[in-house]
């Protein structure tokens, strides 16, 4: 069996990539589960989902804990423990990593055992929308069962709703990420299925009973949102030039839908990057366009360099 | 119109509800319920029915710094004449100072405003609940994958009106149904235009009874469009006539904004995913026409 879990940011597509994966799959002969976790499905917000093949009926149920492959359409989220990317993991496992930088230099920094394939990302914004597809071509290829036809087929039919300009673009991206792993072909292997003798129970954790008091999921103090750092969503970062705000009648502050920018008693305003989630309708809102739009993989980049 | 709220300058610098919220970015409803609860001030329980706000407050997170309590997707408007009544009950009995009350919100999609949850919020307003209902209205059920609701606008792809044509039905009027019980005050807001919005929730706080308000919010996955056009496409909304900004206060209804010139319906329509086949790969001038055709009948029932 083929157990690959793919992870990425609510808008990458990392749901339609399952589909894809899994009918491909299902085109070239196996038996197929594909499942999005369901939860909050938002725009920048980790994301993953779930594909098993075999070539027999699949009793597996639910999430998969031992992947053998990974594929992350976002490698910024390496830095989200929340997001679990790594979890259950082995030397057998494969990690399929759609960003930059090579191999050998990822598996050392991610102490990785297993085998580290990079699909080039050319970075455009473009491009990173389709994360989740380049990701299921891919992942076609490293397995190394699923030909060129049926993987356009399996996007044909996944995405026919959409209309054929949707089928094109996604089909271009798949195609040239099959292509671009083609001299991996066949480095994910199949697993064998999990003995039930072989399952190991978690480790659960007994809870007293307590009052009401304590065990109800009440909330007593306020705004503890904050402790939620909704700035590892985003995914282009606002910037204000502040010699050309005119410290306006704080129009961003008022728009921002995240109180993510506060006005300082000087009246300049102040962007919160812990919590500002990328929309970047500040940006268009400000009058004298003073806020402008940086990728943030850049504003990261550039923040690294200028860290001693 | 209270005299303090005469431009952007005079709306509130500070911002009460908290940032790490679960709403998508760019999240046209959040916009609204951000600029609303700075002027209700934290003395508000919200009382939320299930949708996408629910994701506000889970356990142990919430923006709010007030009370917040969830509802089956009915009832909301029980849950707050629950709330009223227990108020007044502790207030009667000396319990809780007068000075220390606080104003229920209903606080719902347009699913459940419009479809589930009507006949609560009829009765209470039949009963006269002082209470808030806040509905954001992104036009289907957002938080389930954005299915057909009854405020789906006519034409609109949703994930349950697909076909050539998008949705048959044309939106239900949820303001004309609040206007029909004769309530205290109804009143159409949207987030990108907070001044028309901070004055409309400024008269709403200081009135007793039951009142609405109807908040457009521009969704951008459930619409398909860029987070940052969420402004842009409310703005357009209004310019076009589509959203009629106006409010129901002593027995008549008033626009608070007349659309002059207004722009045609296109200009919002194409701007979103949802619309896109109405105009590729043929466009769809039947649908488009009857669009535009209901946007001008009220307008011109409006200014006759
Ligand atoms: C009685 C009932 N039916 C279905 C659901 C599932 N459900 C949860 S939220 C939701 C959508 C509600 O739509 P709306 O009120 O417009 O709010 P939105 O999600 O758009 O914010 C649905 C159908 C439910 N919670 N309760
Ligand atoms: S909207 Fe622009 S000009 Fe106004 S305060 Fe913000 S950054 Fe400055
Ligand atoms: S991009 Fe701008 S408007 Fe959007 S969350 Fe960040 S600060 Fe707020
Ligand atoms: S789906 Fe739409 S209404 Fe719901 S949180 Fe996202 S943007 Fe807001
Ligand atoms: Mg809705």
């Amino acid at each position: 069996m083929y157990r690959i879990r793919l992870h990425g940011r609510g808008g990458q597509g990392i749901k339609t990539g399952s589909r894809i994966l899994g009918s491909a799959f299902f085109g070239a002969g196996f038996e197929v589960q594909d499942a999005p976790v369901y939860g909050a499905e938002r725009r920048g917000a980790s994301m993953a989902a779930h594909v098993r093949a075999a070539r027999s009926p699949i009793r597996e149920r639910g999430v998969i804990t031992r992947p053998d492959l990974v594929a992350l359409a976002d490698e910024t989220l390496l830095q989200v423990p929340a997001a679990n990317v790594l979890s259950g993991v082995g030397p057998d496992s494969v990690l399929l990593l759609h960003g930059n930088g090579d191999a050998e230099t990822w598996r050392a920094r991610l102490a990785f055992s297993g085998t580290v394939v990079v699909l080039p990302a050319a970075g455009e914004h473009a491009e990173a929308e389709l994360g989740g597809a380049r990701c299921a071509g891919a992942a076609a290829r490293l397995a190394g069962v699923i030909s060129r036809q049926q993987l356009m087929a399996a996007i044909a039919q996944e995405l026919a709703s959409l209309g054929p300009s949707a089928t094109e673009t996604t089909t271009a991206q798949a195609l040239a990420a099959y292509d671009a792993v083609a001299r991996h072909a066949g480095v994910l292997r199949e697993s064998r299925p999990a003995a039930a003798v072989a399952f190991a129970a978690p480790e659960w954790i007994d809870l007293p009973l307590e009052s009401a008091r304590i065990a109800a999921p009440d909330i007593f103090a306020a705004a503890t949102s904050v402790e939620m750092r909704t700035g590892l969503w985003r995914t282009m970062r606002p910037e204000i030039d502040y010699a050309h705000c005119n410290r306006c009648a704080w129009i961003c502050s008022t728009l921002c839908p995240d109180s993510a920018i506060r006005v300082l008693a000087d009246r300049s305003p102040e962007i919160d990057l812990e919590h500002c989630k990328g929309c970047m309708i500040c940006v268009s809102v400000c009058p004298p366009h003073a806020i402008r739009a940086l990728p943030e993989r850049a504003a990261r980049a550039r923040e690294l360099a200028a860290a001693p | 119109m209270n005299p303090a709220l005469r431009r952007m300058k005079d709306l509130p610098s500070t911002h009460l509800l908290g940032a790490g919220s679960a709403m998508c970015a760019g999240c046209g409803g959040l916009l609204a319920l951000h600029e609303i609860y700075d002027l209700l001030g934290a003395r508000t329980v919200f009382v939320n029915a299930a949708s996408c706000m629910t994701l506000l407050a889970s356990y142990p997170f919430t923006p709010f710094r007030g009370s917040w309590l969830y509802t089956a997707m009915a009832s909301a408007p029980a849950g707050a004449q629950g709330v009223r009544d227990a108020l007044d009950i502790l207030i009667g009995q000396g319990r809780l100072p007068p000075e220390e009350d606080l104003t229920a919100v209903a606080l719902t999609g347009d699913g459940a405003a419009t479809g589930i949850g009507l006949s609560a919020t009829s009765g209470a307003i039949d009963r006269g609940l002082d209470f808030i209902y806040l509905c954001y209205d992104n036009e289907g059920y957002g938080n389930t994958g954005q299915q057909s609701s009854p405020a789906t606008p006519l034409g609109a792809r949703t994930a349950t009106s697909g076909g050539a044509h998008g949705h048959a039905a044309s939106k239900k009027d949820l303001f004309a149904i609040w206007v029909a019980h004769r309530p205290v005050y109804a009143a159409t807001v949207v987030g990108a235009d907070p001044l028309d919005l901070a004055r409309k929730i400024d008269k709403a706080r200081a009135l007793t009874g039951p009142r609405l308000i109807h908040a457009l919010a521009p969704c951008p996955p459930g619409w398909s469009f860029d987070p940052a056009e969420a402004v842009e496409i409310g703005r357009l909304a209004v310019k076009t006539g589509v959203w009629p900004l106006k409010e129901y206060v002593d027995g008549k209804v008033v626009h608070t904004h007349v659309p002059h010139p207004r722009l045609p319906v296109e200009e919002y329509l194409k701007r979103q995913g949802r619309f896109r086949h109405l105009f590729e790969p043929e466009r769809d001038v039947q649908v488009l026409a009857r669009i535009q055709s209901q946007v001008d009948a009220y307008w011109a029932e409006v200014c006759a």
